[in-house]
């Protein structure tokens, strides 16, 4: 099994317990401090995983959190010492898939580690069935409103606008949805 | 689907009337050019818009560099070579500028023609100005044709006063260059009357290839007899569209939709917006130039580039 990478982030520079204890359990280690090039760097090491030790997340590495989230998610376990509600909603929000206080104990790292990993898989499945459904419920929103032209335009009853629209689709050799589009996008260029 | 025109602009009277500003545009993936352009005004008289404007006619620019043109080293740039300017009249009174911009490849085949009445001949017409790209012994033909009224595609325009579309010219009787066309590998040509100033007349024309079209589709529509609503006279693509083809036998009503526009404001629009994603290699429509054939100040026409 391949070596997990792990990107460290820490306030301290000098060698702490949580570098120790993730070089002992023997993950691939990257250590450095936050700075504004946090994202290039993140794309061009491509870790497995992210780790903050930090007293509290910033607006800043939050914000920067968000935008990862966005453009390459990635599993992100924070240590930290601030346990305030709002920093801690704060942190839910930016995807963080642990967040933990105070708890910085060498024999859970791991398990923290791969509990971590195993949540953001399972968030990434229900994230990509939620964008899956939504996909789907916004080609029928578009087959429907697609319909509806046809049915305005050509005086044709549902069914008449439906084939008409599969017709058009076969012939194409594209997706009803994608036909949809057109007939909407051309419908747009009359309005 | 490549298509000739490469760039499509409308300049209207900014609010005084003294100058043209930007009104809509459709750039393709020509960002960098679009920037350049929508903060451009134009004088009267001034760069290619207002030049047409000045003139009172069509314009061609065959070549931008030390030319009044206002944009050169953009259109360098963005690969921009030749420019056509039509202003649009009602009487006195200019409505808007089009102009088309084009690039210059090898791979282009097609021709943009403006043709003016000869004062020397009458009932004639002849080539005033013209972009051939690489078709230099066709551009050598149509420079030395006078064509009457009646006859080829210019003539016939300038007799009906309509647009007139040949979407087969290897076939057409009327077309009169025809084996030369052929040899230039010009497939299709619509003429279009652009202004009509007494003892004047000026139409365009813009032959193209089946490999580089004018646009993707083009469209007549006129008219009905009750001068009530428009109807779609002639639709042409080089691939049959049946989509396009549904949409033309819908009646338009004056104000209504944007052709309805065009026929209540005698302005030209632009349509659909394809700037973020748009692929000229898919026959799928998804913007449209509409632009007004005005006669004494009445509407006799839409013509309707789709792209």
């Amino acid at each position: 099994m391949n070596r997990i990478n792990v990107l460290l982030i820490e306030h301290d520079i000098s060698k702490t317990l949580l570098e120790n204890s993730l070089q002992a359990s023997g993950f691939e280690l990257l250590k450095t401090q936050y700075s504004p090039t946090f994202l290039s760097l993140i794309k061009e090491i491509s870790p497995d995983i992210i780790i903050f030790n930090l007293d509290t997340p910033s607006k800043k590495l939050l914000a920067d959190l968000q935008t990862l989230n966005i453009q390459s998610p990635l599993p992100v376990v924070m240590f930290a010492t601030d346990g305030n509600v709002d920093t801690i909603n704060q942190a839910i929000k930016a995807e963080v898939s642990a967040f933990i206080v105070d708890g910085l104990e060498h024999n859970r790292i791991k398990s923290i580690i791969n509990v971590a990993i195993a949540r953001f898989k399972h968030q990434q499945c229900l994230n990509n069935a939620l964008e899956e459904a939504r996909a789907k419920l916004e080609g029928r929103k578009q087959i429907d409103r697609a319909k509806a032209i046809l049915i305005k335009t050509q005086n044709f009853t549902e069914d008449e606008a439906y084939h008409t629209l599969r017709k058009l689709a076969m012939n194409r050799n594209i997706s009803l949805g994608e036909m949809a589009k057109n007939v909407i996008v051309m419908s747009e260029l009359f309005k | 689907m490549k298509t000739f025109i490469k760039v499509t602009e409308i300049w209207i009277p900014d609010k005084d009337r003294t100058q043209l500003e930007f009104g809509s545009g459709l750039y393709g993936g020509l960002i960098d050019f679009k920037e350049a352009s929508e903060q451009q005004l134009f004088a009267y008289n001034e760069g290619l818009p207002g030049k047409a404007w000045a003139a009172g006619h069509p314009i061609v620019l065959t070549k931008f560099e030390h030319s009044y043109f206002k944009r050169t080293a953009a259109a360098k740039k963005a690969g921009l070579t030749c420019g056509i300017a039509i202003p649009i009249f009602s009487g006195d009174f200019l409505m808007a500028v089009v102009v088309f911009l084009c690039g210059d490849d090898e791979h282009h085949a097609g021709a943009i023609e403006v043709w003016r009445t000869n004062p020397a001949l009458e009932n004639q017409l002849h080539v005033m100005d013209g972009y051939y790209g690489t078709l230099h012994r066709f551009e050598a033909i149509s420079r030395n044709i006078s064509v009457p009224k009646g006859q080829g595609l210019p003539g016939l325009a300038w007799q009906t006063g309509l647009p007139v579309l040949i979407d087969d010219i290897s076939k057409a009787e009327t077309f009169i260059r025809t084996s030369d066309a052929k040899q230039a590998g010009i497939s299709m040509g619509i003429g279009i009357p652009v202004s009509d100033n007494p003892g004047q007349t000026y139409i365009m024309t813009f032959l193209s290839a089946k490999a580089t079209p004018i646009a993707k589709r083009i469209q007549i529509w006129i008219p009905d007899a009750q001068g009530k609503q428009l109807i779609c006279q002639q639709g042409y693509s080089k691939n049959s569209n049946d989509l396009a083809k549904m949409f033309e036998t819908i009646t338009v009503n004056k104000g209504e939709g944007a052709l309805g526009r065009v026929w209540l404001t005698g302005v030209p629009v632009i349509t659909g917006d394809h700037e973020p994603d748009y692929n000229p290699e898919l026959d799928s429509l998804s913007s449209m130039l509409a632009i007004p054939v005005i006669e004494q100040g009445r509407l006799k026409a839409i013509v309707s580039f789709l792209f």
